[in-house]
């Protein structure tokens, strides 16, 4: 009721001034800004605040209590000569092959199949189960599946049982205590993961892709792999830059399966930034300097970030 | 506290807030005591109180009794307990005891990395008076007065008094009495004694020690090792950093050459690097291994949970030092409102009562009466801890010098037991941090 006097209003209102014109101009813009205030200050407040300190302390030195000293550059000085610290970021290369490149490209044919194969021969519901199963690992908590693959993994887990039952005894080993095995075997386990998370976003930016298309390509005698090369890779480039991206975050600041798989062992063999900074900062107590790793990771996952979201402004431009 | 940094800490506490309220387990917490201070302070107000025992071990048992008894004793009081888990109070106690929302007392981690920093900082309250007046200087021996002495660095050994502990633990080994009949073992008193012994499992195709290279049973066991060829002057050198610690030579180098030599005998499985200390007390209770070198912490546990087999326990073979010291310890911040409830709150657990009652859940009490102790395991355990404190034997952990030294000792015997490093290069990864830590520590 309302609805309709104020149009009638502003109709007789508006025909007495500009006829072709809008009804009525809209509020001053500085009554948007009104909503941005309850988002800004739990910026400010859980990330700005905390993040300019955390700054602020990477230049002093400070063991948590007591006032910290400023030391200007000398936490980044000892980074760079810091051993741990290069491995840790040598093994973020390593997550983000196992986290990143292997889930995306494995998720990109796996959706395919699953959408344009296995959907059109087995039907939706077998489609909705296999990625289901994939997703599952998603769903579970990450310290939770940690656990559950340390056990699988022990010397006496059910991974060495299962080697020596098929007779393959002399394979068996501490694939988490061996320097050489355990970033492998945590890479894989974070693969495990991961595959989910593609898969069901890649899935569901196949289905906004016209089939008409398919259809055609079909029509002109196109197999499977000439409409994933040809149709589905650009049909779907937008969803690929973001699974990119928000993955090789994940993949840059990953914690929680390090913390309960290897807590960064053997011999700092699946150490990684964050969990090195939160060793360093919280359990010696040399909370400057964890500053500074944390600061040295936060920069490095902008940037990733900002040449990500470049990339993907170019390409939807070229497009 | 200057008032600049009284404000930054408040804004930190600010930012901290929702985390630490998001974190807390336990009951919510009340308002700061609005009791007085001074001779009325015993009549009214609130004690906050927070402790990270569970309920049902020793001290958990006794202080839910101590507070019984202040209750009673302070009618007029309320105590308000929280139950903290150890993480939440450990890293964030710098914080929370700037600002006006700490306990009035509170259980806290002994050590240089811990008390001691936060006595350097003038956050705990000197308790030299208390000590003397209440008498808990004539109930501690020497060796449990190191752990509460802290001076103005925060080096733990002289200086002041800022905490109190009530119990005590030690590293010994535990062993299966049924798989040492079965392959005719007996128990032994000296280190070669100890040796043949491992040697007679080994040929039998047992592992003799249950180990875990990922958490301190492997550094543990290196320094029983190394304190097997120490004197008091090592510890004193090598934790309270009297004089320089030669890795090269012995005991350390003993310590870790020995460590070296067991995972090459068999004595250790080379396929222990990921295993935790968890892994290692279940395998002891499966009866997969027949002894372990452990703490006095599992004690309790293994009375309870061990049904299928005889078990029992003995001092590091030949060893006069071994590693333990006191338990946590009872401190007082200085923020507190309420400083004379909370030593009549710490004086009250120091009693026979609550110390017998440690003493009869499976606790090592540091100030039990040894008559009133009624299981004859517990009363072992506990005679076993008195030996040793009566030859001031206590040498602390290997891992106390310096803050992260655990990380590093983990790091360096996960090598050896992977035997991917010679025990020169794990010495020499060992012995730089340390070096480094001590030169920070000296300097402030």
């Amino acid at each position: 009721m309302s609805t309709v006097l104020t149009t009638a209003r502003d109709v007789q209102s508006a025909g007495d001034v500009t006829p072709a014109g809008p009804v009525r101009r809209p509020r001053s813009r500085g009554t948007y800004w009104l909503f941005l205030i309850p988002g800004t200050v739990l910026f400010l407040l859980i990330i700005g605040g905390p993040l300019v300190y955390n700054i602020y302390l990477s230049f002093t030195k400070w063991s948590g209590v007591g006032d910290p000293r400023w030391r200007g550059l000398d936490n980044y000085s000892r980074l760079l000569g810091d051993t741990v610290f290069w491995t840790s970021f040598k093994n973020s290369v390593a997550m983000i092959v196992a986290m990143v490149v292997v889930p995306t490209v494995v998720g990109l044919i796996l959706s395919s199949l699953l959408f344009d194969y296995l959907g059109c021969r087995f039907g939706a519901f077998a489609v909705n189960v296999l990625r289901g199963v994939f997703y599952l690992p998603q769903v579970l908590p990450v310290v939770v599946a940690g656990i559950v693959w340390g056990w699988i993994l022990r010397p006496d887990g059910t991974f060495n049982a299962l080697l020596e039952s098929i007779g393959l005894s002399g394979f068996t080993q501490d694939w988490l205590g061996n320097p050489n095995t355990a970033l492998p075997v945590v890479m894989l386990v974070m693969v495990w993961v991961q595959i989910g998370y593609p898969v069901v976003i890649f899935m569901s930016a196949m289905q906004r892709v016209d089939p008409e298309l398919y259809e055609a390509a079909e029509l002109d005698g196109a197999g499977w792999w000439a409409r994933f090369r040809a149709i589905t890779l650009p049909q779907i480039r937008p969803e690929t830059f973001v699974v990119a991206l928000t993955c090789t975050v994940a993949a840059l600041k990953v914690f929680g399966p390090i913390y309960a798989l290897t807590r960064g062992g053997p011999e700092n063999a699946t150490n990684v930034p964050s969990y090195f900074s939160y060793a360093t900062f919280f359990k010696k107590l040399d909370v400057s300097y964890g500053s500074a790793i944390a600061t040295v990771l936060t920069l490095i996952i902008v940037l990733v970030a900002v040449v990500f979201m470049k990339l993907q402004a170019r390409s939807e431009k070229a497009a | 506290m200057s008032i600049n940094r009284s404000r930054r800490f408040r804004l930190i506490g600010a930012l901290l807030a929702p985390i630490i309220a998001l974190t807390a387990c336990g009951s919510s917490g009340s308002e700061a005591s609005t009791g007085s201070t001074g001779s009325t302070a015993s009549s009214t107000g609130t004690l906050k109180l927070w402790h990270y025992e569970g309920a049902n071990s020793a001290m958990g048992i006794a202080w839910d009794k101590a507070i019984e008894i202040f209750k009673t004793e302070h009618p007029g009081v309320t105590v308000d307990f929280e139950r903290k888990a150890f993480e939440q109070i450990q890293q964030n106690a710098g914080m929370i005891l700037s600002s006006d929302e700490g306990p009035d007392v509170m259980e806290y981690n002994k050590g240089n990395a811990t008390a001691g920093l936060l006595a350097s900082q003038g956050l705990l309250t000197d308790l030299t008076a208390a000590a003397t007046e209440k008498g808990w200087d004539t109930k501690l021996s020497a060796s449990l007065q190191t752990t509460v002495k802290y001076d103005d660095k925060g080096v733990m050994g002289t200086g002041n008094w800022y905490g109190v502990p009530n119990y005590g633990e030690y590293v010994m080994v535990y062993y299966n009495k049924d798989l040492f009949a079965k392959y005719g073992v007996t128990v032994p008193t000296t280190l070669a004694e100890f040796t043949a012994a491992m040697d007679t499992f080994v040929a039998n195709g047992v592992t003799p020690i249950g180990m875990s290279g990922a958490e301190y049973p492997a550094g543990q066991l290196y320094y029983e090792l190394a304190l097997s060829q120490a004197d008091r002057s090592f510890v004193n050198n090598y934790q309270l950093y009297q004089n320089a610690v030669d890795f090269t030579a012995d005991p350390i180098k003993y310590g870790v050459d020995t460590f070296d030599a067991w995972v090459k005998a068999g004595y250790i499985s080379s396929e222990s690097a990921s295993l935790k200390a968890e892994d290692t007390g279940t395998a002891f209770q499966a009866g997969k291994n027949p002894m372990i070198v452990s703490g006095s912490w599992w004690y309790g546990r293994f009375t309870d949970e061990i049904s299928t087999f005889d078990w029992g326990t003995f001092l590091f073979p030949g060893n006069t030092l071994n590693a333990g010291s006191s338990g946590n310890i009872w401190v007082v911040p200085t923020a507190s409102k309420n400083k004379e409830l909370a030593e009549d709150f710490i004086d009250i657990t120091m009693r026979p009562e609550i110390q017998n009652l440690i003493g009869n859940n499976g606790g090592v009490p540091v100030a039990a009466d040894a008559g009133a102790i009624t299981s004859p395991k517990n009363k072992e355990l506990i005679d076993n801890f008195n030996a040793i404190n009566a030859a001031d034997g206590l040498a602390f952990y290997p891992d106390w010098p310096v803050p992260g030294y655990y990380d590093v000792l983990v790091s360096g015997f996960q090598s050896l037991i992977n035997q991917s490093k010679s025990p020169t290069d794990v010495i020499g990864a060992i012995s730089e941090p340390y070096a480094t830590g001590v030169e920070s520590i000296k300097a402030g």
